[in-house]
């Protein structure tokens, strides 16, 4: 039986996302400190032994993949604590509702992206108050155009986690998700050097990875080039990735989820 | 004034894993108006039932009517017709009291001045009108549970559904939920189908009793008749060792007038929180994987959350149904005779003449308790093997739920 999506329910998921995550103030501000400690070591520390990088500094190198970092590891926890959130909390109720599991799900997939996607927003001015862009009319735009980015990569991935979390029946198994999964997909994603010097077997690797499109928008987005290796069109390339990916994601975690019983 | 049958269950029946029937083709109809209590033990299939009769769970096989709709072909309708409070506490503590009835009525397509009015009207009904705004994280158990209960009725249901609705809480607020369960129930006519592993809670609030154990119906009929069915007296025996009651059982069992034996764990705090220890311990996956889990990104699982099985756990040890899987470990036995005031001193002298220590004897008319025992007692129990195994049928129910 096929149940028609609610607007309403999607809302109201949404809404209570955003004030969970609104008064969650002090886990906001340990989710950017986090990424800020990154940029500053690497950015500063490693960028200061490194000097100029390619045109760039290696902090602003860096700060797109950190940015893609924290929208990672955000979005995929949310989505797998969409599980916890059925078994033991709010999202159980909601299941008793005569609403459709799609539109609670969609509704999920939604705040979570939404929410991640805040703390990327805010690790994008921390980046620009450390210097790692260069305030221009075309800089703006491109920043107005990552925000975009930045909530398709976190819907991509919050599937993702709604897809594990709705498979898996092991508490243990969140120590293998976060050490095969998580890491990998952030380690691959291109974040601490150009792929194009990378070993061939790497490249291959990195390319297999969804994250590293993710990245590699956020890098044209925001510093106006990406990697030589996928071309001056490198862009359109990486947003068909992208695209792509997160349709899957949230297709597959909608599917799982929906199917899954108490 | 005609009974309306507000509920029609049918040869409801569920299979997890091709293999553990945590419902095992019950049937049976509830009146609008009605209090139906499931008592039986852990596992005995009451949440599976109610998890199927809400439409959250489909039926392997059978169906039922709730308000006359049909739970396979109108689950919407069903939805709208009842509500639900869960077991586990599913309010989102990051919100207030307030915001958590306002989503409730939205989802369920409410206008937001219904939703304003109702909420208020709920509000007072579980007084909890003060502390509305507040975060529920700052509420006790027994105000989360009242919120819980508010919430489940905002939508006007026609049926409530109650899994276990004062597990874990203290005497005094258990009472309070009582009363406010009794209360709903004759002001508003609202049907109230509750799951407990509390005799002396079915014994309250309960107009009929329907006892389940391993999936079964084994008794359905109000606590008086319950009752009357055990006549004569329970002459209760206490052992200092769990070998005594070994050595004196074949012995009683001889003896005609003694109608019935039960044996039952001892009652001691000490024996009882011991056991649970031993079960904490013994449940790595309960415990330490759930309190470790991820990182609490979207649930509260750090405060004072204990893991339902625990909980179970420690409600058993302290009153309730007694654990009688530890049958070898039992230091007290039951039995069921006529004029037990007389045969006591035959029972002391059978005792001493065969060299069995006894630690105490008492008298009591049957109870809710006895009642159970004897439905599902040592009888059923001791072919269904042992401890072990009835945990390991229990994890794989809850690990097909999850």
């Amino acid at each position: 039986m096929v149940q028609p999506l609610s607007g309403q329910a999607i809302y109201v998921i949404l809404l209570r996302e955003l004030k969970r995550f609104w008064r969650a103030k002090a886990r906001i501000i340990a989710s950017v400190a986090q990424s800020f400690f990154f940029l500053a070591l690497f950015g500063l520390g490693l960028g200061g032994f490194i000097g100029g990088f390619r045109g760039t500094t290696y902090l602003s190198y860096l700060s797109p993949g950190i940015i893609g970092m924290s929208l990672l590891f955000g979005s995929v926890f949310s989505g797998v604590s969409v599980v916890f959130d059925r078994q033991f909390g709010f999202l159980k109720e909601m299941l008793v509702a005569p609403v459709s599991r799609t539109s609670i799900i969609l509704g999920k997939i939604l705040g979570g992206a939404a929410t991640a996607s805040i703390q990327g927003i805010l690790l994008l001015v921390v980046a620009g108050l450390m210097g790692a862009f260069t305030p221009t009319i075309t800089f703006v735009i491109g920043a107005i155009a990552s925000l975009g980015v930045m909530l398709l990569i976190t819907a991509g991935f919050v599937g993702l986690g709604v897809a594990i979390g709705s498979s898996l029946t092991d508490f243990h198994a969140f120590q293998l998700l976060s050490t095969f999964i998580m890491w990998p997909t952030f380690m691959l994603s291109g974040v601490f050097f150009p792929i194009d010097v990378a070993p061939q077997m790497l490249q291959v690797a990195i390319m297999m990875d969804p994250l590293f499109y993710g990245v590699e928008l956020l890098r044209w987005c925001l510093l106006g080039a990406g990697t030589p290796l996928l071309g001056p069109f490198g862009w359109l390339i990486a947003l068909g990735v992208l695209g792509g990916f997160t349709a899957a994601m949230v297709g597959i975690g909608t599917f799982l989820f929906s199917r899954a019983q108490v | 004034m005609k009974k309306i049958k507000i509920i029609e269950v049918n040869g409801l029946t569920k299979i997890f894993d091709n293999e553990v029937r945590a419902v095992d083709g019950i049937s049976f109809t509830v009146e609008e108006g009605e209090i139906l209590g499931f008592l039986g033990p852990n596992g005995a299939g009451k949440t599976t039932t109610l998890n199927m009769l809400s439409t959250l769970l489909k039926p392997t096989s059978g169906t039922a009517i709730v308000n006359g709709y049909d739970i396979l072909k109108d689950p919407d309708a069903v939805r709208r017709s009842i509500g639900f409070v869960f077991q586990d506490p599913t309010l989102d503590t990051e919100l207030t009291g307030r915001e958590n009835l306002d989503f409730h009525g939205r989802v369920y397509g409410l206008k937001q001045d219904v939703i304003k009015e109702r909420i208020k009207e709920m509000l007072e009904v579980v007084q909890l009108t003060d502390r509305a705004d507040a975060l529920v994280k700052t509420y006790s158990g027994g105000m989360k549970r009242r919120l819980e209960i508010a919430r489940g009725l905002l939508h006007h249901p026609k049926v409530l559904f109650l899994d276990e609705p004062t597990l874990g809480l203290d005497p005094q607020t258990r009472r309070a939920i009582w009363e406010h369960i009794e209360r709903l129930n004759q002001e508003k006519n609202i049907t109230i189908i509750l799951t407990t592993h509390y005799t002396e809670e079915a014994d309250y609030l309960c107009h009929r009793i329907q006892i389940i154990d391993f999936g079964k119906i084994v008794a359905l009929d109000t606590a008086e008749n319950l009752k009357a069915r055990l006549q004569g007296d329970i002459v209760g025996l206490t052992f200092k060792e769990p070998a005594e009651v070994l050595k004196i059982r074949p012995l009683l069992e001889k003896i005609e007038w003694i109608r019935r034996i039960d044996a039952v764990a001892g009652e001691n705090n000490h024996a009882a929180m011991g056991r649970m220890m031993q079960m904490m311990s013994g449940m790595p996956e309960g415990l330490g994987g759930m309190v470790s889990g991820p990182p609490s990104s979207s649930n509260d699982f750090g405060s004072a959350r204990i893991p339902r099985q625990v909980k179970e756990n420690m409600a058993l040890g302290m009153t309730g149904v007694r654990d009688q899987q530890n049958l070898h470990e039992a230091t007290r036995l039951h039995l069921l005779v006529d004029n037990g005031g007389h045969r006591i001193p035959e029972i002391v002298n059978l005792a001493s003449s065969s060299g069995v220590v006894l630690e105490s004897v008492d008298l009591h008319k049957p109870t809710l308790d006895d009642v159970f025992l004897t439905f599902t007692g040592r009888s059923i129990r001791d072919e269904r093997g042992s401890f072990a195994e009835t945990m390991r049928q229990r994890r794989i129910i809850r690990e097909a739920r999850g």
